[in-house]
């Protein structure tokens, strides 16, 4: 189903934005889900590395240098549509890693265990925050890193707190 | 629709009775507002002339984009005619 | 009930105080709309309508609809969403028609032209600018950088227009503000007004203009004219209604209103809300209503797509809130407000399909089916009106210049046509550079023709993606037609 018709990203659209998966083995990356020509481009500025580019004209969409990039997620809280995340794969141990932008409040505590919410808001498995960080240059856009079983790291895209109504 | 919705919200005037007045020779919005006071009311007719072009193409035909548009005439809000005379609060 | 934590806001509530509804005594904060601290207090009726004694609340929150209207000290007909709460105010249920009301003409029966105006005060402007949103305050900015004497008119006491609920970061590159919330662009407009001869006149309404370009003003109950040599249009748009049984029942309420509510007075709309509309409005002020706790029962559109941005749509998706395409409301129901609403599924020629109905159990639901541009003013004045679909409807008719079909009248953003904040400021500073260049002898031309190939370049640009499509169909045939 084409994403204009329910909101939600699947099949080929979702492929095509996804990071190659040796890349996504090898560190933690960006994820942008900005599959739509809106005239805007905070994420190219945001980025340190010069990673995001957006070729001539606004209404582009970003691509990314999946070499460039190395996860620090400086990005995310510049895009005006929460669309940027970053993942990481990399780990041994089975336990992958999604920073996302989350704009409610009260924030997550370090080591509060979450539900975690694929991008049609279902329960995909529990989730561990291991990072909040809310400082003045997000401006108002808190990141929060979340570790959720590694094979979920591309479905998983917000979570909500245990004692929030679903 | 059913006929007893309420389309201009300020006189109270329902979708039946607007659907009556068209069929009854009624077609342009200033004809309707002089009969219904559809429009006359505080509003001054924003809230319901966009429906009730709506309702008179759907039962004579034609496009909201030819229909006369009602003729806008000061005061924009409604204000007590005391103030608009002249009279203030240190009077 | 009163938000006590926002992700985004900080609520500066004013002292409390008490006031009565009915007799009874109330709490709420001095300055804050009559409308909100009832609200606050879970009261929405407002008012029993005239003739079929149906409850009323508010319904746009901005003092367009007269929905809210109720009895205040005694005052019939006072429009509670726009009026500030004072200690021992006496609110009442109004029921029936209250006072006589002037709304029909200043001398019923004559062309405005020939109405009396009668103001004590006269003042005399340069250029006159009628609202104080980002259309209206770009178009100071740059009329007052070419040394144009300003007054800029807003019916308001803050400025910003729709600037000042929007919580989100606005879209485009660093010269449209992207990335910066929407409460916060408003700050930097007005910084850019300072040491420029611009005045800002709030609390203001522009109640009428006249062919010799002279604006009647009501300010603090008194009224003023205001002769001007030249005019712009800044004044926005007003919110559509959607029929459907019961639509005026207190709980149905704008998206604007509901976002004034909750952003400007921290105060939500409900518990559950059933938001109609998936347009990039109805998508925001519906994640607006989950940071602000409330519950999303569902967006629904009649269209088979949603209307507005992806990204938008994602983040109330993975949030949980169902997106439900070709789907409308048939009514809602609750004794004196909503309690359920019922939507079903429309076929491909918008018609309800039997048999798909569903009721939900909101106490809210919130329009966000489209805007309707301001254009009364241009209208009372004779300005030549045409219907542009794409626009947003009815629109005084105006050249690339913004200038309408009387000379010396511009209209600018909404005004002009429905697009957004980034294309209104554009709008906003071509129009100002146009009034300059007609009301300066010794206008920096080499100046000018740089600013406005410069502002033509930029809104190209904003409105060239499939997003701009309608906007560009707009204007492009708005030009054709010529003013
Ligand atoms: C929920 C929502 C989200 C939006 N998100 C975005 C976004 O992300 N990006 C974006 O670019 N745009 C966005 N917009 C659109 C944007 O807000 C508007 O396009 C923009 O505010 C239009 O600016 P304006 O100056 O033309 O009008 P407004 O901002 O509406 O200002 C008009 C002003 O004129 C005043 N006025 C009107 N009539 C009179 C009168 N007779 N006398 C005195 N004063 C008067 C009004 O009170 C108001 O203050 C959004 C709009 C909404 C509702
Ligand atoms: S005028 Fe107050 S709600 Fe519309």
């Amino acid at each position: 189903m084409n994403h204009r018709r329910d909101g939600i990203l699947r099949g080929e659209g979702l492929r095509r934005l996804s990071p190659p998966p040796a890349r996504l083995k090898a560190g933690p990356v960006v994820v942008i889900e900005c599959v739509e020509s809106i005239p805007c481009n905070p994420c190219v500025q945001a980025c340190p590395k010069g990673a995001i580019i957006i070729e001539g004209d606004i209404n582009n969409t970003p691509t990314v240098d999946y070499d460039k990039c190395n996860g620090c997620g400086l990005c995310i809280s510049a895009c005006p549509g929460l669309a940027i995340f970053v993942v990481d794969a990399s780990r041994s141990d089975g336990v992958g890693v999604v920073v996302l932008p989350y704009e409610y409040a009260p924030l997550p505590e370090k080591g509060e265990i979450v539900s975690a919410l694929n991008r049609e808001g279902e329960a995909v498995c529990d989730a561990l925050v291991v990072r909040v960080i809310n400082t003045k240059a997000l401006d108002r856009t808190p990141l929060v890193s979340i570790e959720v079983p590694v094979e979920h790291v591309m479905a998983v895209r917000h979570f909500r707190r245990r004692g929030d109504r679903s | 629709m059913k006929d007893d919705v309420i389309i201009c919200r300020c006189e109270d005037v329902s979708y039946g009775e607007i659907v009556e007045a068209i069929d009854s020779g009624l077609t342009t919005l200033e004809e309707l507002k002089r009969v219904l006071r559809t429009g006359m009311g505080p509003c001054q007719g924003r809230t319901c002339s966009r429906l009730i072009a709506r309702i008179i193409t759907e039962r004579i035909g034609g496009e909201v984009a030819d229909m006369k548009p009602l003729l806008d005439r000061p005061p924009t809000m409604p204000v007590e005619i005391g103030i608009l005379a002249g009279a203030s609060d240190e009077d | 009930m009163r938000l006590t934590q926002h992700p985004i806001l900080e609520f500066d509530r004013g002292r409390e105080i008490e006031f009565e509804f009915d007799g009874r005594k109330l709490l709420g904060f001095e300055g804050e709309s009559i409308a909100a601290a009832l609200h606050a207090n879970g009261i929405r009726v407002f008012r029993e309508s005239i003739k079929r004694k149906r409850p009323r609340g508010f319904f746009c929150a901005i003092g367009r609809c007269s929905s809210c209207l109720m009895t205040v000290d005694g005052i019939p007909n006072i429009m509670t969403c726009v009026t500030p709460l004072k200690e021992d105010m006496k609110v009442e249920t109004q029921r029936g028609k209250g006072a006589i009301l002037l709304t029909e003409s200043f001398s019923p029966g004559s062309r405005p032209t020939e109405a009396r105006r009668g103001a004590k005060d006269v003042a005399t402007v340069s250029l006159a600018i009628v609202g104080a949103g980002p259309a209206g305050l770009s178009a100071a900015a740059y009329a007052g950088r070419m040394g144009v004497e300003t007054i800029v008119i807003d019916e308001n006491d803050v400025p910003g227009g729709q600037l000042i609920k929007q919580t989100h970061m606005f879209f485009g590159s660093r010269e449209h503000y992207a990335q910066i919330r929407g409460i916060d662009i408003g700050d930097e407009l007005i910084a850019n007004l300072s040491g420029l001869p611009v005045k800002l006149m709030l609390g203001t309404t522009v109640l009428g203009l006249y062919p010799d370009r002279t604006l009647s003003l009501l300010a603090n109950r008194r009224h003023i004219e205001l002769r001007a040599d030249a005019v712009i249009l800044a004044t926005g748009a007003s919110e559509n209604m959607l029929a459907f049984e019961n639509c005026d029942l207190p709980g149905v309420y704008g998206a604007g209103a509901v976002q004034t509510l909750m952003n400007v007075h921290g105060v939500v709309p409900g518990k559950r809300v059933l938001m109609v509309g998936a347009g990039n409005i109805g998508l925001i002020v519906a994640y607006q209503l989950l940071q602000a706790g409330v519950d999303v029962a569902a967006v629904i559109d009649a269209a088979p797509e949603v209307g507005g941005y992806h990204v938008h749509a994602a983040k109330i998706r993975r949030a949980g809130v169902p997106i439900l395409t070709s789907h409308t409301v048939q009514r809602v129901t609750g004794p004196d407000r909503v309690e359920s609403a019922e939507i079903c599924r429309v076929d491909d020629h918008w018609q309800p399909v039997p048999g798909s109905e569903r009721t939900l159990s909101v106490d809210t639901v919130c329009l966000a089916v489209g805007l309707t541009p301001n254009c009364e003013l241009a209208f009372q004045m004779g300005c030549r009106e045409t219907y542009v679909a794409e626009l947003g409807g009815p629109v005084a008719a105006h050249d690339p210049d913004l200038e309408t079909s009387i000379s010396g009248v511009f209209i600018a953003g909404d005004a002009s046509g429905i697009e957004e904040a980034s294309t209104a400021m554009i709008e906003g500073r071509l129009a100002g550079l146009a009034a300059a260049e007609l009301l300066c002898r010794e206008v920096d031309r080499e100046e000018l023709k740089r600013l406005r190939s410069e502002a033509t370049s930029s809104l190209k640009t904003l409105r060239a993606g499939p997003f701009g499509a309608t906007a560009r169909e707009g204007k492009r045939k708005m030009f054709k037609v010529g003013s």
